[in-house]
């Protein structure tokens, strides 16, 4: 039960956030042991990931499953595969109404309880089944960064997708916020890829998620001056922009 | 609250007869505790705790309408 386990990561925040995801608990009830900081080294050498020991405060049945007893290391794989590439793309139009329809109950339901009783619409395009409610204006279901409308997109696609695994993936929207969104993170992309070739420095981009990121490479995929690819695992993916040999070269000989 | 976190948690889990999601009100926040079948835990925490993050993105919006907070805590 009291069983010790050690966890690393990037970060400290990062190996204690896998040690919270490990035992399925909140950070409080876990007892952190600090084994060795992070350490960034020097241009990327040296740099060491953060070690932490961790064991779950709380008593109950929940750790007696023998196969958690002496597991030292986690497993976590990126999943970096953007989901609209592994689109099913044969689903018939009845299959793809009938998902639409159990999607859009289930958001209606959600948004009832949540007392925002909007009428949600759907549209179809070409790629995606588009959700979209007609919200009253308050940015409230959109919530920082789209955190909320995100949220909310993710459980209706769980919820749509326990009885059939198959099929594309559901996009929520509420006031045309996908696209304001599309456009200031084109904007954001174009701006940083000057910024990168102006410094000829890789620049660093925040963290996002799969889609966010999805924008942005497909943004900067014909700058001939820098390339772009993704760091770092789960919700802490981030995209760099690196300026290419020739964008430094040429900078520098124009110096 | 009670029953968006229950609706969400039915929609997720497989046994959904034994989702149980009780309150406890305070003057500001109040607590959502949810219980699900053992075998249902992963499907409400989800892969790095996403769906769990998620149910917690959303009870946030639905309390913050209700000038409220509330935390959601999964009890196993």
């Amino acid at each position: 039960m009291n069983n010790v386990i050690e966890f690393e990561g990037k970060t400290i925040d990062e190996a204690i956030e896998k040690a919270c995801d490990e035992f399925a608990m909140p950070r409080e009830k876990l007892n952190i042991e600090i084994v060795s900081e992070e350490s960034k080294g020097f241009l990327g050498l040296g740099s060491k990931k953060a070690v932490i020991r961790a064991r779950a405060l709380s008593f109950g049945d929940a750790f007696s499953n023998p196969f958690e007893e002496g597991r030292t290391t986690v497993e976590k794989k990126a999943e970096d595969v953007e989901p609209e590439k592994r689109m099913v793309m044969t689903t018939d139009d009845a299959a793809r109404q009938a998902r639409a329809g159990a999607a859009q109950t289930v958001l209606r339901d959600i948004l009832q309880r949540m007392d925002f009783d909007f009428p949600v619409t759907i549209e179809y395009n070409d790629e995606y089944t588009i959700l979209s409610i007609q919200g009253d204006g308050s940015g409230i279901l959109i919530g920082k960064g789209g955190q909320t409308l995100d949220a909310l997109q993710y459980i209706v696609n769980k919820a749509v997708s326990r009885e059939s695994n198959e099929g594309e993936r559901i996009i929520l929207d509420t006031e045309n916020y996908r696209e304001k969104r599309r456009q200031s993170l084109i904007a954001l992309a174009e701006k940083l890829s000057e910024k990168a070739k102006r410094m000829r420095k890789p620049v660093v981009v925040n963290p996002m998620n799969a889609h966010d990121r999805r924008i942005i490479h497909l943004a900067l995929q014909n700058d001939s001056g820098v390339t772009t690819k993704s760091r770092g695992e789960g919700f802490l993916r981030k995209i760099v922009i690196v300026p290419t040999k020739k964008t430094r070269q040429k900078a520098q000989s124009a110096q | 609250m009670k029953d968006l976190i229950k609706y969400i948690a039915q929609a997720l889990v497989d046994s959904p007869d034994r989702v149980e999601v009780s309150e406890v009100v305070g003057e500001q926040t109040s607590v959502i505790e949810l219980r699900v079948a053992k075998e249902d835990l992963g499907k409400v925490i989800g892969k790095q705790g996403k769906t769990a993050k998620a149910m917690r993105t959303i009870l946030s919006a639905a309390s913050s309408k209700l000038h409220k907070r509330a935390v959601l805590e999964i009890i196993e």
